[in-house]
């Protein structure tokens, strides 16, 4: 069989040079996977200097869990089920589940790149730590006993 | 409470991560085809894969051929599935991987058997990342066009 067009834009390798670039591939990949790996669900302290405001959106009276999902998400389901068990454990603590799809100026204004993710606002609404990815229940807890000893 | 919407199917979730894996080694297959020169058997190949892409995408993930491999051949071997996911999300991921692989396609006619391998690499790293680490690179497109305003809410999932 040939080839109707010569390969112009580079040659043909060989077998050696192809196996480095797919053991290229699957390592780097592979980095890319621990990469991400390590970032999900890690808690990142918020300074405290902004303050949620949402449009219909009631918060908690001392805490409160505001996630941010889409609907193809499956993890957001998972960390809607964490910390909607939180909430209902936690008096005064709310859990607020809102779809960007149907608020992407929301997804814009806090700077939402992946979902789940997750903000832990105080009582007066301030921010104090962010979540992305989905979320670990050990360190929500640890974090939420912060913002409410606080 | 449920682990999917009201009204959805619920999915085993290794279910399209056992199919990302197949799809994962199609394509490392297809790069190596594609460098070594046999451009005409990984250009098959990519359409073989943009088919099944098209599957998934359209009848959803629940009638894939892989999720069928799946269920008869896998799961019967497996604990029962801690949880179930909804297949709107690794159905969407299908029209991702459809996306890449038709611009390789079509690529090819542009630029040559070099479209295969950029195109093919590509959809390897996401289908590993799927399958090896359960990340969704098709879940953060969604939300990118979402906030860019291009999708739309659907009414049906207002409440």
């Amino acid at each position: 069989m040939t080839d109707p067009r010569p390969l112009t834009t580079f040659g043909r390798m060989d077998a050696g040079t192809t196996a480095l670039v797919l053991a290229g591939l699957v390592l780097g990949a592979t980095g890319l996977g621990i990469l991400h790996r390590a970032t999900q669900g890690r808690v990142r302290a918020a300074s405290g200097c902004r303050v949620v405001s949402i449009d219909g959106v009631e918060l908690g009276g001392r805490a409160t869990l505001l996630q941010f999902s889409t609907e193809v998400c499956s993890p957001c389901r998972a960390t809607a089920r964490v910390l909607d068990d939180l909430a209902a454990r936690t008096p005064d603590v709310a859990h607020i589940d809102l779809d960007v799809t149907h608020r992407p100026e929301l997804a814009a204004e806090y700077r939402v790149l992946q979902t789940p993710t997750t903000l832990i606002l105080d009582g007066d609404g301030a921010v104090r730590a962010r979540i992305g990815g989905a979320v670990r229940r050990d360190l929500v807890v640890a974090e939420l006993e912060k913002v409410l000893a606080a | 409470m449920t682990s999917a919407s009201p009204g959805r199917p619920s999915i085993d979730p290794r279910g399209p991560r056992f199919g990302a894996g197949i799809t994962a080694v199609l394509f490392l297959v297809i790069v190596a085809l594609a460098l070594l020169g046999a451009t005409w058997i990984a250009f098959g190949l990519s359409v073989y894969a943009a088919a099944l892409f098209a599957w998934g995408a359209l009848a959803g993930i629940q009638r894939h051929p892989y999720g069928l491999l799946f269920r008869t051949l896998v799961r019967p071997r497996l604990n029962p599935p801690v949880e179930l996911e909804d297949p709107a999300p690794p159905s969407f991921a299908q029209g991702v991987g459809l996306v890449v692989t038709a611009v390789g396609l079509a690529l090819f006619f542009v630029v040559g058997p070099i479209a295969l391998v950029i195109a093919g690499a590509a959809a390897f790293v996401a289908a590993f990342l799927n399958s090896a680490f359960a990340f969704c690179l098709g879940c953060r497109i969604y939300l990118l066009l979402a906030r860019a305003g291009v999708i739309r809410a659907r009414g049906a999932a207002a409440a």
